[in-house]
């Protein structure tokens, strides 16, 4: 009966860590081009150690191809999924993500507008987009949630999705504005809206780690505030929490990492919907443990996701969106029927 | 000195005066009622007590303005029962009532309080819940899952108890038991207790004091004898509430 | 058993649907003259005679009601032009027209190659060769094609490809006294149709005659100078990595074009258009790369792009810089242009690369 039975213990971790890691090497492994297992594992563990690495194709698919990707993947499912689960904590709310609520839409129309007009920073090329993301990621929350608020205190579900919907048309409409006063830059915005994971590179992959150690950390600190919110806000309220600060908290560090998420690998539908779920069935409702599973369950889920896009029409590759918009509608409905059916 | 004042205390939403100009003192060891009838603004003072709505006026705690204070030490000295708690996630009893030790370790930096294990588990023995400490609030009666939130606020051991209504949607078995656990946690501790009510027969068997408002305007405040006479009762409910009573209660005679 | 009802009527309406979209877009056009088609005898054959009626009795009609302006020319008659489009659909033309308007960019450059540019009034929003049509007003096209737009500008014709049109927009345009032709070219050949029947249209039938004779010339020269044996491969690199590799596979004119000049398309096993793997773009190892990214004048060009990709040193054409970046849509449009693409992309790989290789 101490307070460590509450969290994440290092057994949870243990589980969850091997998972990821069994996961990962799957990825790395499989994809469009097969190069055989003893290459793959020579040429990973050659370049570990800085060994001399052999020169040729299979080389570059595995350590500048593959390899980037799969961390950036797991990077981004790991992100999105935390984020998630703060929402659904904090609006108490199982289908509050990123994607239904409008929020990445919102930030992929601030990195269109910063593409439309040129908004960069001198010598930091990709920045411009990033923190274009980011702010209209914290403008869309902030606008989507007062909308909310004042139409609804309580949040329901049904004015999560409404606000969601009509939020995306929203920012569909002003995407097709914006691109009508930018008609050069057309065919550019068109592909970026379409979003990849392709080409990810080792510098993404050290921005989205920087990021998510930097804001999933805060978002790891807030976690008890966050179990407060979920039982209830007056509750929170109630037991001492800075209901204010901890929300204005949990949304800033939602939105940045949202925003650098959007930025580098599109908007990815679903992700911190469909994980905080399945993970709050395992290890239950406390963000205490919810969070720091759900990061590694983003992360596989995400990879697993990503690895059916490279293989299932090789050579084709699916945009990873399809493939999570279409597990995530399944448990979208599941959801709302369960929390219709509690109501 | 009174531990809680109240001065010159109103709400507006928007041009709505829901509480007007509304003062009261509480002494250590009282139970003070705040009566009305419905809409009389009883639930909004005690949402403005703990810093829940927007107000003009004071609340001070021993002199010191609450709105000066972090809401972990006003949790500290303050803790509130509402009438109704819609659970969304299977949290387990154990750690709804855990979330009462919040204030005295918020920060995940902050030194683990010697006092946590024993608080939880003294809080869950007063309320008869050891046996359901395991069990998700999900599927706990009302009276199971108000027994909880009580339960979390023994743990967090405040000075001052605000209920508000916590018994109106409980069965009279639970009301009882609800009422008594609090009984006993104010003669046993020497804290206080601030009641929303609208049942009189509760708040006459209970109560030590009573603030009597009615559309937002106080009535009448004191000690409750002086408080719930027939003429302030009448200018309140518009009827002749002791006979009512009288009447009533005569039915149960055997 | 209803389920089964139900999954045989499915089939049936599936198989109905597809042997539609066949015809539709097997048939070939053919002006009235010559009614011959090899696709589908049954249905030509019924179709003859009426047709020829129709016709004719078209051109009576349209005689009979506009006697007085019909006196101005001796064979104001014979001006009227009955061509049959691409999918199949009939149009007939009391005279030539003077006030057209091309949704799609590349009717609009084999109506400006047939030197009828100036009775263009109206553009749909992606033509922009040449350079001069920019200065006509331009419409929606595309999903978002828009009627109104397009009424107000008063054509007598529109051509638009089978993407943009619905049947109740054609009917809306055609209600409203704008004849719709559609033309939707899939390969070469189609291209050569499709120029043909624009022609007629706008009673340029030599310069079309020139226009396809000297498209014809031109493969022909690239086909002959042409070396390859089919063994060297290039890669089409539609949009570029950053965005998710698109490339152009079996039955785009990238990939007839290649052919036609000894190349191999790396991803002909790809149906149209597609997102690849970059992992298959080294396994597949390409001699040669072919990108129609656009440059904005800022950050590297799209040829620095591809050099500069880490794990694309190993790619043949990398190394050799063999990377050509076709900026104005020379191979992705059905137009005259192709035969230019062809011979810039013979320019490179048979002069510029065998150069360098040389050197």
């Amino acid at each position: 009966m101490t307070r460590s039975q509450e969290s994440f213990r290092p057994r949870d971790f243990l589980l969850f860590g091997m998972t990821t890691v069994a996961v990962f090497a799957l990825c790395v492994c499989v994809g469009s081009v097969s190069i055989p297992l003893k290459d793959t594992a020579r040429l990973i563990w050659n370049s570990i150690w800085g060994l001399p690495v052999p020169e040729g194709i299979s080389n570059s698919i595995i350590l500048s191809v593959r390899l980037p990707r799969v961390i950036c993947v797991a990077l981004v499912g790991a992100s999105l999924s935390i984020c998630g689960g703060a929402m659904q904590g904090l609006l108490k709310n199982p289908l509050a993500d990123g994607s239904t609520l409008g929020v990445s839409s919102g930030a992929s129309l601030g990195a269109v507008i910063a593409i439309a007009f040129n908004i960069t920073i001198p010598s930091l090329p990709f920045a411009g987009t990033m923190v274009m993301a980011i702010l209209f990621a914290f403008i869309s929350l902030m606008l989507i949630l007062s909308l909310a608020y004042r139409l609804d205190y309580s949040l329901s579900t049904n004015t999560i999705i409404l606000i969601g919907v009509i939020y995306s048309m929203f920012v569909s409409a002003t995407m097709s504005l914006v691109i009508t006063f930018a008609q050069d830059k057309l065919k550019h915005i068109t592909f970026w809206t379409m979003g990849s994971l392709q080409g990810s590179s080792y510098e993404n992959a050290l921005v989205l780690l920087g990021a998510l150690i930097l804001f999933g950390g805060v978002i790891l600190s807030r976690a008890r505030e966050l179990n407060a919110f979920a039982i209830g806000e007056d509750n929170a309220r109630h037991i001492g929490v800075n209901v204010k600060g901890v929300k204005l908290t949990i949304l800033i560090t939602v939105s940045a990492l949202i925003g650098v998420c959007v930025s580098i690998g599109g908007t990815i539908a679903f992700v911190g919907l469909v994980t905080p779920h399945m993970v709050r069935m395992i290890v239950g409702p406390n963000h205490r443990r919810l969070l720091p599973a759900s990061i590694f369950a983003g992360a596989i889920f995400l990879m697993l996701a990503d690895l059916l896009a490279r293989i299932l029409f090789n050579p084709l590759e699916l945009p990873i969106g399809v493939v999570t918009s279409f597990i995530g509608s399944f448990v979208f409905v599941i959801i709302f029927y369960r929390s219709r059916q509690v109501q | 000195m009174p531990i809680l004042e109240v001065k010159n205390l109103t709400v507006r939403y928007g041009n709505l005066t829901v509480v007007d100009n509304i003062s009261f003192s509480l002494e250590q060891g009282s139970w003070l009622m705040i009566i009305g009838p419905n809409g009389a603004g009883k639930s909004t003072i005690a949402k403005a007590i703990t810093q829940g709505v927007n107000y003009t006026g004071q609340v001070l705690w021993e002199g010191m303005d609450i709105k000066q204070m972090k809401p972990t030490e006003i949790a500290k000295r303050i803790g509130v029962l509402t009438q109704s708690h819609l659970m969304g996630y299977s949290f387990t009893v154990e750690e709804v009532v855990r979330l009462g030790r919040y204030s005295y370790a918020p920060s995940i930096f902050s030194p683990k309080d010697d006092q946590d294990v024993e608080r939880v588990e003294d809080a869950l023995e007063k309320t008869g819940l050891i046996e359901l400490r395991n069990q998700s609030v999900l599927t706990l009666s009302g009276g199971e899952l108000q027994r909880t939130f009580l339960a979390q606020i023994f743990a967090q051991d405040p000075l001052l108890l605000l209920l508000d209504e916590p018994t109106n949607h409980l069965d009279l078995l639970y009301q009882k038991q609800v009422l008594s656990l609090i009984q006993d946690w104010i003669r046993t501790t020497g804290r206080s207790v601030i009641s929303v009510v609208h049942d009189l027969s509760l708040a006459k068997i209970y109560g030590t004091d009573a603030l009597l408002i009615n559309k937002g305007r106080q009535v009448a405040a004191g000690e409750i004898e002086k408080v719930l006479t027939r003429e302030n009762l009448h200018t309140v409910y518009a009827m002749d509430v002791n006979d009512w009573m009288c009447s009533l209660l005569s039915q149960w005679q055997d | 058993m209803k389920f089964i009802r139900l999954l045989a009527t499915a089939c049936v309406i599936a198989l109905l649907l597809t042997c539609l979209a066949a015809c539709g877009k097997k048939s070939t056009p053919e002006t009235t003259a010559a009614p011959g088609t090899e696709d589908a005898p049954a249905e030509t054959t019924a179709d003859i005679p009426e047709t020829t009626a129709e016709v004719a009795e078209e051109t009576t009609a349209e005689a009979a009601t506009e006697p007085a302006e019909e006196t101005e020319t001796a064979d104001a008659a014979e001006g009227a032009i009955t061509v049959t489009d691409m999918v199949g659909r009939e149009v007939t033309l009391a005279e030539p027209a003077t006030r057209v308007v091309a949704l799609s960019a590349s009717d609009c450059e084999i109506i400006c190659a047939l030197g009828a540019g100036d009775t263009l009034v109206g553009r749909g929003e992606y033509c922009n060769y040449p350079a001069e049509v920019l200065e006509i007003p331009s419409v929606e096209s595309g999903a978002e094609t828009n009627i109104e737009q397009i009424i107000a500008l008063e054509p007598q014709i529109i051509f638009m490809n089978k993407m943009a049109q619905s049947e109740e927009k054609v009917n809306q345009l055609e209600e409203a006294g704008v004849k719709v032709v559609i033309c939707d070219a899939a390969n070469i050949e189609e291209v050569y149709t499709s120029i043909a029947l624009i022609g007629s249209v706008m009673n340029k039938n030599d310069e079309a005659k020139a226009v396809i004779e000297g498209m014809k010339a031109d493969f022909a020269e690239v086909a002959e100078l042409a070396t390859g044996d089919g063994t060297e491969t290039v890669y089409f690199e539609v949009s570029p990595l950053e965005f998710g590799l698109w490339t152009a596979g079996n039955g785009t004119f990238m990939n007839e074009i290649a052919n036609l000049i000894g190349l191999k398309n790396c991803f002909e096993d790809v149906e149209g258009w597609g997102e690849i793997s970059e992992e298959q773009v080294l396994e597949r190892n390409p001699d040669y790369i072919v990108t129609i990214s656009m440059y904005f004048g800022e950050g590297p060009t799209p040829v620095e792009e591809i050099l500069s990709r880490k794990g694309w040193g190993d790619v043949t054409a990398v190394k050799n810089e063999a990377i050509l970046n076709l900026q104005n849509d020379e191979l992705s449009r059905p137009g005259p242009r192709l035969a230019e693409g062809a011979k810039l992309l013979y320019e490179f790989v048979y002069v510029t690369m065998a150069q360098k290789k040389a050197a």
